[in-house]
């Protein structure tokens, strides 16, 4: 069984997946974070990053219809499980958790 | 939908995606891919959008994506991954064999692989020039009958021009020279060899040119062209195109301009040089008489034979050639033109050595074989060491017959084991050699270099899948040839009549290894022999340094006159130091081959050759040389200045004189001449050959004047000599420079130690012995681990036997001795055999030498004593622990 750890670039990947539901396939999300984070990412790696995605089991996948801008092949749709969208709120719960403590003395000048 | 087919990706390329690309994935992989492409299509063209999606393709090209197809899926490639499994669990399992086993055959690989370097450097000398096979060097034979016959590679200075412009088939000719020039200027010259080269060396030859004028570097008279290293050592860091350069040549400085940089010549060539200038400057060199004269010969000459052309069409022309160049001035056939392949210069000492190094192709062959018989040394190792061990695996191999295994099955997995221990050792071995390469260059004085391109990690492959074959097809074949029952049963008595063939592989090892012993042995006897045979002159402590003839003279006899009279300035400085002793000078001193050799018809019109020495009067008593008959030369007498000569005891012979003293050289062009003194032999030249006739003289023209040959490869070039008294060696070069600094300010110092030159002559043997040594050492190394090996199996087949001999009454002692007679048997065997081989080869070996050691009986002792030792002490250790061991543990079990 793979370790359920959340990578920077797949935890970016997760939260596209969630936020273009119920239209998050490949193209997409790599438009998406261009989009959001100005990050040029090659299709290879967001495939990549599905596909371990769906073995921790943080999303599951299904054939869409097919579009004529890909010479009629079918899209794969791909969405959140619960056990993803869990995954992502721990993530954020570590973090706001750590976030709140930073005092704010350290800036205040 | 039209429009959209318009605008599809390359076919190739997605072909390529459908090829790799696993069934489940490439729908959603091409689609976003395509998708992607039309984005591009309509951003920036069909070209980017085509490169960016064969681009992102590749990116898809990783494992996860590739499908595994069941077209490799082959039995045979299971088959093979499991064999190279079992066969790992196999060799883990057993350690210690594991461990002898790589050791034995890397030692033997790095051993092959560095002889294999030398060996290699040998033979592919001039082979790398692009016109290679089409380049030829002229040699030239006259013959007049009798003994008046001289061949030679040198050729005629007009050589050339008549090549080319007589015969049609030749591209071009090229004339190759070296000349000794003060470089530099005034006040800081130094004394360099020179290449002097036809303009269209560069063409002919593939020395690349990496800065400068790469056309036609050498077009002017003033050209110089200078290798890397030079333009470092002359010019630093400075762009050198371009800059002066001043040669005194003949007496005259000649600025020349440096107009290109060649590469550092490499290692495998004959030529060697480090700066080039045209031959048009041959006109400063040489009179005008030498310029058109055939007989008198100097640079080498190299044709290069048009592509559409033989070697057979051009030297069909050169009979004609010859004779309308020479017209009657030589009867026919008494002088023969011929043409020697380039690649061929190296290797073949048939021909005259000219410019170029000539080696001995027999050590190139002598070490090739000694690298394959360490190799295979360490073969049979392996093969005895496994073959032994099939005994244990004999039970494995009964079970896997009764599921099922087919013979050949088990052949390969067998061979697989000894495949990945030959990859293993190979490995190992190649970095072992690395490691040892320059403690190996150091060794050897070598400069090798270990090549890692493509081609050589083909052989290197090629060469351990060989190897693991070859070892272990023996020992597979007769485990899987183990009769089922037998196995089964429990005996293992169905392998011993294949040890026979176990123990003869054993005896031809220890032949081998008994054989390189005594080889080394009887070499460095040898070796040591004529480093210290009593030459007939004494040359501790002497030290010789070369002096300079005034450079406006004329010939020979003015460089000698001119020498001698610089020499005795120096030699007054010196002799006010205490340490210095016996300075002399001479026109050759011991350490170099090629003294000045004589041709002239005696007074019986027989044509007689012999050695000349000018000397000044305290050369032979410095030199310790002793007088068989009258009388040294007498420094008071201006008669041994004009007349007197001494003769060695071999030209007296020779000339057939009977009471030679007040007798005069049997020729009658001689200018007056009395023999005052006969030496003892003594050892000019080196001990490859016998001591030729020699006549020492102080008046060298009255001997000039009566020859018709002259022959000199050694420098003429007087050398003053002394003998240093005092202790430290590093005296010598302070006490030197002094003296020289204030006599010759403004030329190089140059000087030997005469022993160090006497040994630097027998360099190429001293190299043959080093790595013969290396090898002995190594295959000794192996043959240890062999016998190791072997004792341990031997002890743990036996240790029930060894348990229930003790229990009956056996000695320690007596367990030893049964465990040690196999193997002295054998390893006796193995020496009474060497004898005779090697008795063989040494004494062919030894034909070179005019003077030889016997090859005594104690050689083979020695060596015979040594296998022994060697034996026992690598027997002894386990033998010992079997033969004290307590029976009780060897017999409880079972």
């Amino acid at each position: 069984m793979k370790g359920t750890y959340l990578g920077e670039f797949e935890e970016l990947v997760l939260l596209t997946v969630g936020a273009l539901y119920p239209e998050a396939y490949g193209v997409g999300i790599m438009d998406e974070i261009a989009k959001e984070t100005g990050r040029s990412v090659n299709i290879s790696a967001i495939h990549s990053a599905l596909r371990r995605l769906d073995e921790k089991g943080f999303v599951k996948s299904e054939m869409g219809g097919s579009t004529n801008e890909r010479g009629g092949r079918r899209k794969r749709i791909f969405e959140l499980t619960a056990f993803g969208k869990k995954a992502l709120d721990e993530v954020q719960e570590q973090r706001m958790s750590l976030y709140n403590r930073i005092p704010n003395i350290s800036f205040s000048s | 939908m039209k429009k959209q087919q318009s605008i599809r990706p390359p076919r190739w390329i997605f072909r390529f995606l459908t090829f790799f690309c696993k069934e489940e994935f490439l729908e959603e992989i091409s689609g976003d891919l395509e998708e992607i492409y039309h984005v591009h299509f309509q951003a920036h063209g069909k070209r980017r959008a085509s490169w960016r999606y064969a681009w992102n393709v590749l990116r898809f090209f990783k494992w996860s994506n590739i499908k595994k197809t069941t077209r490799f899926n082959s039995n045979i490639l299971t088959m093979t991954r499991n064999n190279f499994k079992i066969a790992a669990r196999v060799l883990w399992r057993q350690k210690v064999n594991t461990l002898l086993n790589v050791t034995g055959i890397s030692i033997g690989i790095a051993c092959f692989l560095l002889i294999s370097l030398y060996v290699k450097q040998e033979v592919s000398f001039d082979k790398f020039h692009d016109k290679g096979d089409r380049i030829y060097r002229t040699w030239t034979l006259e013959d007049y009958g009798g003994d008046q016959q001289f061949f030679y590679t040198n050729s005629p200075l007009p050589l050339e021009k008549v090549l080319e412009d007589n015969i049609p088939d030749i591209e071009m000719a090229v004339q190759y020279n070296r000349n000794n020039f003060l470089v530099g200027e005034e006040g800081a010259r130094i004394n360099e060899p020179v290449a002097v080269a036809s303009p269209e060396f560069f063409e002919m030859f593939s020395f690349p040119i990496v800065n400068g004028n790469s056309k036609s570097p050498l077009a002017d008279r003033t050209s110089i062209v200078i290798s890397e290293a030079y333009a470092t050592k002359y010019f630093g860091s400075k762009n050198p195109i371009g800059q002066p350069l001043s040669l005194l040549i003949q007496g005259k400085n000649r600025a020349f301009t440096v107009s290109a940089i060649m590469k550092d010549l490499p290692k495998n060539t004959g030529f060697s040089f480090d700066m080039m200038i045209s031959n048009a400057n041959d006109e400063l060199l040489y009179e005008k008489r030498a310029l058109q004269a055939w007989f008198h010969v100097s640079p080498e000459t190299f044709v290069l034979v048009k592509e559409n052309s033989t070697l057979k069409a051009v030297e069909e022309k050169l009979p004609a050639m010859i004779k309308t160049v020479l017209g009657d001035r030589m009867e026919e056939g008494e002088y023969t033109l011929g043409l020697q392949p380039l690649t061929d210069i190296h290797l073949n000492p048939e021909f005259p050595v000219g410019n170029m190094p000539v080696g001995n192709p027999k050590y190139v062959y002598v070490l090739g074989a000694i690298g394959l018989l360490v190799l295979l040394i360490a073969c049979i190792n392996y093969t005895t060491l496994s073959m032994g061990q099939s005994m244990r695996r004999a039970k494995e191999v009964g079970v896997r017959k009764v599921v099922g295994a087919q013979k050949s099955g088990l052949v390969w997995q067998y061979l697989s084991e000894s495949v990945l221990i030959t990859f293993i050792a190979m490995l190992i071995g190649l970095a072992v050699a690395y490691l040892l390469l320059p403690i190996f260059n150091n060794l050897a004085n070598t400069n090798l270099v270990m090549p890692f391109d493509f081609e050589s990690l083909w052989v290197y492959l090629v060469m351990a899948l060989g190897i693991g074959l070859a070892t272990g097809a023996y020992p597979a074949l007769v485990l899987s040839n183990l009769k089922l029952t037998n196995v089964l049963r429990g005996g293992s008595s169905s392998i011993g009549g294949k040890n026979v063939l176990r123990k003869s592989l054993l005896v031809f090892q220890l032949l081998l290894t008994v054989f390189l012993i005594s080889s080394t042995l009887i070499m460095k006897k040898q070796l040591n022999y004529i480093q210290n045979e009593d030459l007939g002159f004494n040359r501790e402590a002497m030290v010789s340094v070369v002096l300079y003839p005034d450079s406006g003279g004329q010939g020979l006899g003015d460089n000698f006159t001119s020498g001698f009279k610089n020499g005795q300035l120096l030699k007054t400085k010196l002799e006010t130091n205490p340490d210095v002793s016996d300075v002399a000078m001479g026109s050759h001193i011991f350490g170099s081959d090629g003294w000045m050799q004589l041709g002239f018809n005696d007074n019986n019109d027989a044509f007689k050759q012999f050695n000349l020495l000018v000397v000044d009067p305290y050369y032979i008593s410095s030199f310790d040389i002793q007088m068989k008959e009258g009388r040294d030369f007498d420094p008071a007498l201006d008669l041994d200045k004009r007349e007197s000569i001494i003769l060695n005891q071999a030209a007296v012979d020779y000339f057939g004189l009977t009471d030679p003293i007040g007798k005069k050289l049997p020729g009658d062009k001689f200018g007056t001449n009395t023999i005052i003194g006969v030496t003892e032999d003594f050892n000019f030249e080196s001990l490859h050959s016998a001591v030729r006739p020699l006549v020492i003289t102080q008046n060298d023209q009255n001997i000039f004047s009566g020859i018709n040959d002259i022959s000199i490869s050694d420098s003429p070039t007087p050398k003053l000599v002394f003998k240093y008294n005092g202790t430290s060696l590093l005296e010598v070069k302070s006490i030197l420079d002094q003296a020289w600094a204030s006599t010759f300010p403004n030329e190089e110092l140059r000087f030997d130690f005469v022993d160090e030159k006497l040994r630097l002559m027998y360099q190429d043997e001293a190299r043959v012995n080093k790595i013969v040594g290396i090898a002995t050492v190594l295959s000794i190394l192996i043959a240890s681990i062999g016998l190791l090996g072997l004792t341990i199996l031997i002890v743990n087949t036996k240790v029930k036997e060894i348990g229930i001999r003790k229990i009956l009454g056996a000695s320690p002692v007596k367990i030893f001795a049964m465990l040690f007679s196999d193997f002295s048997w054998q390893l006796i065997i193995a020496i009474v055999l060497s004898v005779p081989l090697t008795w063989y080869l040494m004494s062919n070996w030894l034909k070179d030498f005019a003077y030889q050691i016997n090859i005594g009986v104690d050689m083979f002792l020695l060596s015979g004593v040594l296998a022994f030792g060697l034996t026992t002490l690598v027997i002894s250790y386990h033998a010992i622990r079997a033969a004290k061991s307590n029976p009780v543990k060897a017999l409880r079990t079972e």
